[in-house]
């Protein structure tokens, strides 16, 4: 990916007296540290695409009746399907991570007369409710609760 | 193409945003239970949650087909959206001309599937 950048990507909008080199991008821009985890939570964007397509695959099988719902359970337990949704909860978890992280930092200074939480607050709030969604979601379909 | 896609913008960003928000909270529950636990027999599940009876009871009701309905479509948005601005990091800003239309194509069809799938229930 290394390759001249656009030249007049970091021009100054009046241009000065002293004439400036082209930026170039680094070769390994992609390899820095911050960029490397930036680029990671864009690439969990393939997998959530293919857990929302696996989920409307389990779905439609439950709307189909029982043949096809007791074909696509057995389907899940497939190696590469286990092994894909490993990969899906640590995505999941990574994204969760990093996005309630910056959720707060996120938030406008107020709306109106109201003021939001402060950052702390805002991120027990989302870890709360993650990790109720969570217990409960995990409770229902374990067959624990209802 | 592209002022379209600016123009539809802001939807594709709510359904980007409700995907890493919602979608990450509904998300791990389900890959919990239904992508890891089931399939590896764990004793974390009763053996009968999942029969047909039981999942489609669940599923069936309103808050059922509302929450699966969520946990279909709002990753789906979040995983077409990031792709493309993933493929424009890449210096992809020409492609992003044919490669959004496809991501967002896909998003919208398997969303319409979704609806359609909760509601035959």
């Amino acid at each position: 990916m290394a390759g001249p950048a656009h030249p007049n990507a970091m021009a100054p909008a009046k241009p000065g007296r002293t004439r400036t080199a082209p930026p170039q991008m680094p070769a390994t821009w992609w390899s820095h540290p911050r960029i490397r985890t930036y680029l990671l939570f864009g690439s969990t964007g393939a997998v959530y695409l293919l857990l929302g397509l696996f989920a409307l695959r389990v779905v439609w099988a439950l709307g189909s009746g029982p043949e096809a719902w007791n074909a696509a359970i057995a389907e899940l337990e497939s190696p590469l399907y286990i092994a894909f949704h490993g990969l899906g909860l640590a995505s999941v978890i990574f994204v969760g991570v990093r996005f309630f992280g910056f959720f707060p930092k996120a938030q406008p200074s107020r709306i109106g007369p109201a003021k939001p939480p402060p950052p702390p607050v805002i991120l027990a709030m989302l870890y709360l409710a993650w990790i109720g969604v969570t217990i409960l979601f995990v409770a229902i379909l374990a067959g624990g609760l209802f | 193409m592209r002022e379209f896609l600016l123009r539809v913008e802001p939807v594709i960003w709510l359904l980007f945003g409700q995907g890493l928000l919602i979608g990450t909270m509904l998300l791990t529950g389900w890959i919990l239970i239904v992508g890891i636990a089931v399939p590896l027999h764990l004793d974390l599940v009763a053996p009968e949650a999942l029969a047909f009876e039981r999942a489609h009871a669940l599923a069936s009701n309103p808050v059922g087909r509302l929450v699966l309905g969520a946990l279909i479509v709002l990753p789906l948005w979040k995983g077409a959206h990031h792709l493309r601005h993933l493929s424009i990091d890449f210096r992809g800003a020409e492609r992003d001309l044919w490669l959004a239309p496809i991501l967002y194509g896909i998003a919208t069809v398997a969303s319409l599937a979704g609806i359609l799938a909760v509601v035959r229930l």
